[in-house]
This record gives structure tokens, C-alpha cells and sequence, in this order.
């Protein structure tokens, strides 16, 4: 895992002081509610609906225990005892004080952590594979170049003010767990025919009120070379992006009117000036980040198995659980746990400070200190021993993390909402409540299999309704709250953004409705092998609109 | 060349404070400008006065006064080096015409010079700091010496000088002696006729009010003497009429508050806006919009005088890179503070096509910006928002003072990381 060095350390130090110096400032009237955003919103502050709201970085998804355990300590002495882990791999508290956020701030720079642009129209935290550096499947580990580019952005001169926020994505496997072509930048581990590794980048992707799948821009960008092309990238978007719509501000907007070929040319006349230049990256530099994510000292555990199908039959929950929340490892006798945070009737994301204590002493013990955040809002322990895997799931169940719902239908992904967020049209966490208890049943559960929900309060898409195989997004209509259904979506490789069903269904109906798609795809599908994203590819939107609508 | 006098005079007349000034001016106010120096020289200072002179056009009206009053009274000349030939020869013809005994010529530092001014161009460009190192730098170290000072400004010569007192007191203590206080242009040329003073021979020639060669020009019939002065900038007196600690000297002399940060202080700004009036082929210590200079670019380029650039949001500076040499200010707007194309805008100027002159940032200056902008290459910023001044000058900005990514070539140390950290 990557340590700061002294340089790291003197810099959130010093981001600290200078944003304590704000907040005083703010305090104190000499700043403005105007002037004073941006400058929070730097910092991951936002002004919630019912207090301020921070959020705080977790650089590309990963963890050590001691960290965990700072947050634990945040959200039982500065918040409600709780934190809610977001879609962008972060970590964010409902309710500090802006009196404490200088407090909360240093605590966190005691455990090299930051909410260093985890808003405002800046570089946001890179968000990569959660089970990159262990997964089977992997051919690069992002991570180190997710660093370089952590550090390569941060507080960039230059793209501090950009037209919008703006999102890098990267994975280092060909099965995208990232989501990258939903991002600004999405970047794909690529090797070119010399054997060289580099980047497939791709740009203009994004959810919110305008879907859209990012566009391949340049399909080797080398290693070396990677930040001068992303600085091409920030300065042609920065100079000819939107300003005078904030819904048309984004990256998308811009490739989308302009078009691609436009927007390369202008990419590829800027790399050329500069391409070669200052921000080329030297190999050993690269090598040098690198052995701070060596692989940790593996012991020989390839004769270590877990029979799934015995432990099904004795114990079915710890049978669920090693058949979903298990990712192949690339160690033999290793496998990264997935630990939910999906329990039925739960607020999607959520953590007690108890939970991630525990969390982070399984960490500690089973898993080499270290832990990753998931873009699907869920945590996961990456190098467990299979050998350990029982002791740990028992851990789990005493702390009431150990669903073993992992990608299944109750595994929902979901935004905060009209119970804190100040933009929501309608509120989403009772929603994805709602549909966890009708689908509580882990036999029906596995029935279904693999199937994606997701929950927006509003059209911002937080809760990546366009991306899941059903998207359910809150609407208002006639000063109440209604739901609209998608279906279709799909954040992975093969990217598709849902398509709107049908009209709009009122909170109590949605579960119902769920429901009825649910049946429809069991009783129409070719086998247990077709997952419902396959089945409505093949079948086509008719079938499920029908059940939902009847026959026209 | 030898001073007359080399002992330290402590400042500080404290029965002339505030009140005693006051009581001076309510006593002399009706008196002559000879009684009022008479009495300066004689019982409110005794030996611990002097007069700074011009030698100008109308210098010699109070060099005859203290001729009358006193020859040996030190008189000091501000040799800039940048006189005419022709104020040069005044100097000594008016020595020998009044029978002056004590005349010092103070010259600037010459290290200075060659420093900040090697070329002698640092009047074109940056007027305020070369008034600073050829008049109030020398000047400083002699004002040391006195406890008063003479001097020839009179009311009506601009505005900001409409309510000057007989008697000052400076901010340290020490008292201006202003004689001619209520002499007016024709008293000025009545006193010449009357005593038969000689002329500055470039008088007649039409020059009203004469201070270096290069800032003065002639003066239309009709027009303000002092017009000639600094003609075109927006600049109306020089360091030497302000008081010894570079603030004004009376407190109802107004004077227009500078909001050009450079080099670690507020400075004169010798550019003004561009207007509808502005014309291509004449316009000087303007900062012309890039559009206005692509749609009139061969006047712009005939014209000699010195000129800026004014680049907007979204206006294309790769269009200009060839003419950017042409001029010594690059000003690039920030509309909103939360517009930040002008950081890109600097980058490309100051890196890509090398710009080396003053690239400054206007519109919405703000605190928290302007550690950003300096990376970006801005020298030179135009701050309007009070708090924002006063946290320039108290030297506080909100800085994370050590950088991850190189944007600049300077910032470049050898042998560390790619992404270049550096700690300033
Ligand atoms: S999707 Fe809308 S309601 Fe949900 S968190 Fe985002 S802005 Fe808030
Ligand atoms: S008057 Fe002009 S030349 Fe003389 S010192 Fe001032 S700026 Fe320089």
C-alpha cells in the first residue's frame, strides 16, 4: 500500500492549515457563503440538506486497518456513530460540525488520509478495480498509476477550477469493474504489440441527466507519456468546456457537440507540444511507486480448499456467502472477500463505527492490512487465506455484516437521497429498503442471481440508475414523489445505458414492480445460466413492458 | 561630493505636533511667502532646514526667496540623470544669478541603477519605481538630516493639491514648509517679471512644467501646466512630493489608491483601460483587447508607444503568439473567480511561447486564487477586494506551499519524481 513520505505528509498538512485558516474566515464573516464554497467544496464539504456534509478521499479504493480505524473514531466522536461508504469509492459523515472539520482534518492527516477535492469542479479521487492487485483476472495493477495521478492532480494549478467535476476511472483487467467508460477519463490496461504496457483511454462518458458511454480516444497512450495526454486532455476541456450551463458543463457535453474527431485533433495537437516534455514519467519512477503495492508475503496455501457444496448443505448462509461474496484470487489458496453492506432493511453503504473496528481487526489479521472500498458501496477484504475464510465469516456474523448477497438483487446501490441530500427529488434509501425486504428470501435470491439495481433520488444519477440492469430513478410529479424504471444498463465492458420503461410508479408500488420483472425474466429465460441483463439483450423491452403495463 | 551638514537631527518638533501645525498655518496664513520662509528658517527651525528643488520652470521664484532670506540655506537638485541638457545649464545659471551658496546635486545609486535600470528604459515601462531609485531612494538619507523642508508646490497645480497647507507635518515628524502655497500661475509669472529672474530656457519653447526629459512634454495653451507630465499615465506627482515614508503628506491630499500587486507591493499602474476612443495608431499604456488587436494589427505594430494586451475567457492566444513581444503587459481576465481558463491562458503565455514581461490577472483577484495563479506564471495582479489586499500586504495567503506536479519550467528540481514535487 502506498505510504506518504515526509513531502506527502507536509502537503495535507499544510492543505489542512491552510483550509482551517478558511473555515475561520467563514466563521468569522470574513468570507462569504460564495466566496467560501468552492473553497469548502475543495475540501469535500458540502452544505446538506440538514447540516454540512463531509467526504472524505479514499485514494482508489483502498484502505489499511489503521485508517479504517481513524474513521471509526470520526464517526463515533464527530458524527452520529455512523459513515456511509459512496459510489465513488469514499467514505462520507452526515453530520459534523464546520466548527470540527479542522479537527476531523488533522485527525485524518494523522492516518495520511485528506478530502482533498473530493468535490468542487476539480480532478476527483481516481477510482479503480476494487480487487486490483489481487484479482486472477488482472493484467496490470492500476493502483501505481492511480497514485502518480493522485498526486499529478492534486491541487493542479491549472485545473482547479474546471468547467465541472471531473471523474478518471481505470482498471487493469479486461473485465471492467470500474465502470471506466462512465467516467470522464476512463482508462483500460492495454499492452501494444511491442509488449509495452500502457492505456486505452477513453473520454466523454458519464451518468447524471445525460447518460453517456465515453468514446475511445486514443487506444495506446504508453506508461511514459500517460500524464502528459491526461494534461491534454484537462487543458482542451478546461479552455473549451461549457460555462454558461451547468447541466452542459461536463466533458460529455462538450465531446457530444463538438465530436470526437474534433476534440482528438485538439487533444493530439496539445500532446504533441508537450509530449516528451516535463511530465514524462521515467520508468524507475514508476518502478519506485510500484514496490509500495508488492504483492504482501503470501505463505504457500495452494493445498488449502473450501468445499462450497458441503458447507451449502450444513450451513446454507456460509454456503450463500462463500458462493457471492468470493472474487478468484491470483495467489492459489487466496481470495478477496467481499463483506456487504447491504443487509436487508438497510440504508445501502452504511457502516457503524463498531462494524468498521471489527472490519478493520479482520484486516489486520486475515487480510495483510488491507481493505478496499467498492464502487458498489461495499468493503472488501483483498488477500484472505482460504484457510482463515470460516473464521472470518464468523466475525462477520457477529457484527451483522455477513450477508452473502454480494451482486445479487439485494445488493443494491444507492444514493443518499431526499433523507440528506439537498438536490433529491424523492428519497431512495426507503426504496432500496423496501425492495430488500421482498426479496429477503435468500433461495429466491439465488433464483434470481446476478442482477444489478440501482436508486437516484434525482436526476443527478449518484445511484447509477442508467448503469444497473433495473434503474430506479425519483422523480417529482405533481409535488409527490414518483419512480421511474429502466432497464437495460450495464457498467461493465459491454456499456449500455437503461432505457426508460414506462411511465412512473408511486413508492409503494415500486417493490410490486420489481417483482413482476423479476418474474417475467425467470419464466422466460432459457436457463439458469442467463442472467436477466442476458435475457432482456435477447428479449428485447416488450415482455417486460407488458408485465409491468399490460398489453396495449 | 560633501554635505553640509552630517550630524543626525532627531525628528520629532513635538511642540509642532498636529495642534502646533495647525496654529503655524492660522499664523502665517494671511503672510507672504517671504515672511513665511523667513519665519521657518529663522525661529521654527534655526539651522535645521532645507529646500529640494527642481530647478524647473518655475523653481526660480523660491530659490529667489531664499536667496532673500538666507543664501547658504541648503538647496538640494534631484540629478536623476535623466534631466535635460537644458535644466542642467538652469542649475548653474541660477546659482550664479542668485548667488546661492549651498547647492547639492544627489544622485542615485549606481548599483541600483544597473540593476533595476540598466538599459534606462525602466521610465517607459515602470514609471513609478524609477521615480523610486532616481529620486526617493537618494533622497531618503538626506531628508535624515533636516527637520523641515522647503518646497515649491503651490495649490493650484493639480487638483490633489487644492487645499495645501502653508505648514505640513509629515508622518515622521518632520514639517514641509510650502511658501508658494497660494501663489497662482499668474503670481508665478508676475513674481518672475517683477524681480527679473531668467527663464528655464526650455520655457518658451512650451514647456510648463518641467521634471525629467522623458516625462515631460509641451503643454497646450490653455491646458493644466503639470499636463505635460507623465502625459498618457495615470500618474500626477512624483515619490518626492510624497512624504519621506512614502505616504502622502497631508492627510486632505487625495490620492488614488494603487491596485497593481507587483513585486511584493501595491505600485502606480501606468496602464488604463482600453476605451472607444482609443485609437490603434496612437494609444499608449493601454491594454487593447486581443480582438480590437487582430482587426487593427498593423497599426497596433506601427505603433511605438507601449501598449498590453487584454486576453478574455475564451479568446484564442495561440492567434496573437507571434505579436506577443510587442507588449509589455499581457493582462488575462478572470470574469468570475470560478472561471479558470485564464490559468490556461497563463500557462500557454508564460511557458509555451515564453512571454518574460508582466503577465498580470484582473477582474475577480481573490486570495485563495492567487497561490494558483503565480504557479500559473501571473507576476503581477490587480486587487480590488479589501480583504484580499490586506492579506497581500500582511503577507498571509492561504498557501499549500509545496507542489506534486511540475507546471512550470522553473519549477523543475532534477533527479526527483516524475511528477515533479517541490517545496518552495
Ligand atoms: S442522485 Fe440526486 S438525490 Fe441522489 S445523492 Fe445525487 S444529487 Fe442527491
Ligand atoms: S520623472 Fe521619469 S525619468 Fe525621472 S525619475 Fe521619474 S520616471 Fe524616471
Amino acid at each position: 500500500m502506498y505510504r506518504y513520505d515526509e513531502f506527502d505528509a507536509a502537503f495535507v498538512a499544510g492543505r489542512g492549515a491552510q483550509f482551517a485558516d478558511q473555515v475561520n474566515r467563514r466563521l468569522s464573516g470574513e468570507l462569504s457563503e460564495d466566496q467560501f464554497r468552492p473553497l469548502r467544496l475543495m475540501n469535500g464539504l458540502y452544505l446538506q440538506l440538514h447540516a454540512y456534509m463531509l467526504r472524505i478521499a479514499v485514494p482508489y479504493g483502498t484502505l489499511s486497518s489503521r485508517q479504517l480505524r481513524k474513521l471509526a473514531h470520526i464517526a463515533r466522536t464527530y458524527d452520529r456513530g455512523y459513515g456511509h461508504f459512496t459510489t465513488r469509492q469514499n467514505i462520507q459523515f452526515n453530520w459534523p460540525k464546520l466548527k470540527d472539520v479542522p479537527a476531523i482534518l488533522a485527525e485524518l492527516a494523522s492516518v495520511e488520509m485528506h478530502s482533498i477535492q473530493t468535490s468542487g469542479n476539480c480532478i476527483r479521487n481516481t477510482t479503480t478495480d476494487q480487487f486490483a492487485g489481487a484479482a486472477a483476472d488482472e493484467i496490470i495493477d492500476p493502483r501505481p498509476v492511480a497514485e502518480i495521478i493522485r498526486q499529478w492532480s492534486s491541487l493542479h494549478p491549472e485545473f482547479t477550477y474546471l468547467p465541472r467535476k471531473f471523474k478518471i476511472a481505470m482498471t487493469g483487467s479486461p473485465n471492467d469493474r470500474a465502470a471506466i467508460r462512465f467516467h470522464d477519463i476512463g482508462l483500460q490496461a492495454a499492452v501494444n504489440a511491442a509488449g509495452e504496457t500502457g492505456w486505452e483511454v477513453w473520454v466523454g462518458g458519464g451518468l447524471g441527466r445525460t447518460p453517456m458511454i465515453g468514446k475511445l480516444i486514443n487506444s495506446f497512450v504508453p506508461n511514459e507519456h500517460l500524464l502528459a495526454y491526461l494534461e491534454s486532455i484537462m487543458r482542451v476541456y478546461n479552455r473549451y468546456g461549457r460555462r454558461d450551463n451547468k447541466y452542459k458543463a461536463r466533458i460529455k457535453i462538450l465531446v457530444h457537440e463538438e465530436g470526437l474527431e474534433t476534440i482528438k485533433g485538439q487533444v493530439e495537437a496539445e500532446f504533441a507540444e508537450i509530449r516528451g516534455g516535463i511530465l514524462t514519467l521515467p520508468s524507475e519512477e514508476v518502478d519506485r511507486i510500484t514496490t509500495y503495492f508488492a504483492p504482501p508475503a503470501f505463505t504457500d496455501q495452494a493445498g488449502s480448499k473450501v468445499d462450497v457444496a458441503y458447507q451449502s448443505i450444513i450451513d446454507p448462509a456460509y454456503g450463500r456467502w462463500l458462493d457471492n461474496n468470493l472474487n478468484a484470487h491470483r495467489e492459489p489458496g487466496y481470495a478477496s472477500v467481499t463483506i456487504s453492506l447491504k443487509p436487508v432493511g438497510g440504508a445501502p453503504g452504511d457502516a457503524t463505527d463498531v462494524q468498521m473496528d471489527v472490519v478493520a481487526d479482520l484486516a489486520e489479521r486475515y487480510s495483510f492490512d488491507e481493505l478496499r472500498v467498492t464502487h458498489e458501496q461495499n468493503l472488501v477484504l483483498p488477500h484472505v487465506a482460504v484457510a482463515d475464510l470460516r473464521t472470518v465469516y464468523d466475525a462477520l456474523v457477529a457484527a451483522g455484516l455477513a450477508d452473502g448477497n454480494a451482486g445479487m438483487i439485494t445488493d443494491i446501490i444507492c444514493c443518499p437521497g431526499l433523507d440528506f441530500c439537498a438536490l433529491a427529488n424523492a428519497r431512495s434509501i426507503p426504496i432500496a429498503q423496501e425492495i430488500t425486504h421482498k426479496f429477503a428470501a435468500p433461495e429466491r435470491q439465488a433464483e434470481i442471481g446476478d442482477l444489478k439495481i440501482k436508486i437516484s433520488g434525482c436526476i443527478n444519477a449518484c445511484g447509477h440508475h442508467h448503469v444497473g440492469h433495473i434503474g430506479i430513478l425519483g422523480v417529482e410529479k405533481k409535488g409527490g414523489e414518483l419512480y421511474q424504471i429502466t432497464l437495460g444498463g450495464d457498467a461493465s465492458e459491454q456499456a449500455s445505458v437503461g432505457k426508460i420503461i414506462g411511465p412512473g410508479f408511486e413508492a409503494d408500488a415500486v417493490p410490486d414492480a420489481i417483482e413482476k420483472l423479476v418474474d417475467t425474466y425467470i419464466a422466460k429465460r432459457h436457463s439458469v445460466d442467463e442472467t436477466f441483463i442476458q435475457a432482456y439483450r435477447r428479449l428485447g423491452e416488450a415482455p417486460f413492458k407488458e408485465a409491468l403495463y399490460g398489453t396495449a | 561630493m560633501e554635505q553640509p551638514k552630517q550630524v543626525q537631527v532627531p525628528a520629532g518638533h513635538d511642540k509642532l505636533r498636529a495642534l502646533g501645525i495647525l496654529a503655524l498655518n492660522g499664523m502665517f496664513d494671511e503672510m507672504d511667502a517671504v515672511g513665511v520662509l523667513r519665519q521657518a528658517a529663522a525661529d521654527v527651525l534655526p539651522g535645521d532646514l532645507a529646500v529640494v528643488s527642481s530647478f524647473g520652470a518655475d523653481s526660480a521664484v523660491l530659490l529667489h526667496l531664499v536667496a532673500q532670506v538666507d543664501p547658504s540655506l541648503p538647496v538640494y537638485f534631484l540629478e536623476t540623470g535623466k534631466h535635460f541638457q537644458e535644466t542642467l545649464d538652469y542649475v548653474e545659471t541660477l546659482k550664479q544669478h542668485l548667488g546661492l551658496l549651498n547647492v547639492h546635486a544627489i544622485h542615485p545609486n549606481q548599483a541600483d541603477l544597473a540593476r533595476f535600470d540598466p538599459a534606462g528604459t525602466l521610465w517607459e515601462t515602470d514609471p513609478d519605481s524609477c521615480c523610486h531609485i532616481r529620486k526617493t531612494e537618494p533622497l531618503e538619507p538626506i531628508t535624515e538630516l533636516y527637520g523641515g523642508w522647503v518646497t515649491g508646490r503651490k495649490r493650484f497645480q493639480t487638483r490633489e493639491r487644492g487645499v495645501l497647507p502653508h505648514f505640513e507635518l509629515t508622518s515622521d515628524d518632520r514639517i514641509k514648509v510650502n511658501p508658494l502655497a497660494y501663489f497662482h500661475d499668474s503670481d508665478v509669472n508676475q513674481y518672475k517679471i517683477d524681480h527679473g529672474l531668467p527663464e528655464h530656457p526650455l520655457f518658451a519653447k512650451g514647456y510648463k512644467s518641467i521634471g525629467c526629459a522623458p516625462c515631460t512634454s509641451v503643454v497646450a495653451e490653455g491646458e493644466d501646466p503639470r499636463a505635460g507630465r507623465w502625459r498618457g499615465l495615470d500618474k500626477k506627482e512624483c515619490g518626492i512630493h510624497f512624504d519621506f515614508n512614502g505616504a502622502i503628506a497631508s492627510p486632505m491630499m487625495a490620492a488614488k489608491r494603487h491596485t497593481l500587486w507587483k513585486d511584493g507591493t501595491f505600485i502606480a499602474d501606468p496602464f488604463h483601460d482600453w476605451t472607444d476612443e482609443s485609437e490603434p495608431a496612437t494609444a499608449r499604456y493601454q491594454h487593447v483587447p486581443l480582438p480590437v488587436f487582430l482587426a487593427h494589427r498593423e497599426a497596433f505594430l506601427a505603433n511605438p508607444h507601449p501598449l498590453g494586451l487584454l486576453v478574455a475567457p475564451g479568446e484564442s492566444v495561440e492567434d496573437v503568439a507571434d505579436d506577443l513581444e510587442r507588449f509589455s503587459s499581457i493582462a488575462i481576465k478572470f470574469p468570475g473567480f470560478a472561471d479558470g481558463r485564464g490559468y490556461s491562458t497563463a500557462r500557454l503565455v508564460s511557458q509555451r511561447y515564453q512571454y518574460a514581461n508582466e503577465i498580470r490577472a484582473v477582474g475577480d483577484v481573490l486570495q485563495d486564487q492567487i497561490p494558483l495563479m503565480r504557479r500559473c506564471g501571473f507576476n503581477a495582479l490587480v486587487v480590488t477586494h479589501e480583504p484580499t489586499r490586506a492579506a497581500l500586504i500582511e503577507n498571509r495567503l492561504p498557501e499549500v506551499a509545496i507542489f506534486y506536479q511540475p507546471v512550470g519550467t522553473a519549477e523543475v528540481p532534477i533527479g526527483t519524481r516524475p511528477f515533479l514535487r517541490r517545496a518552495s
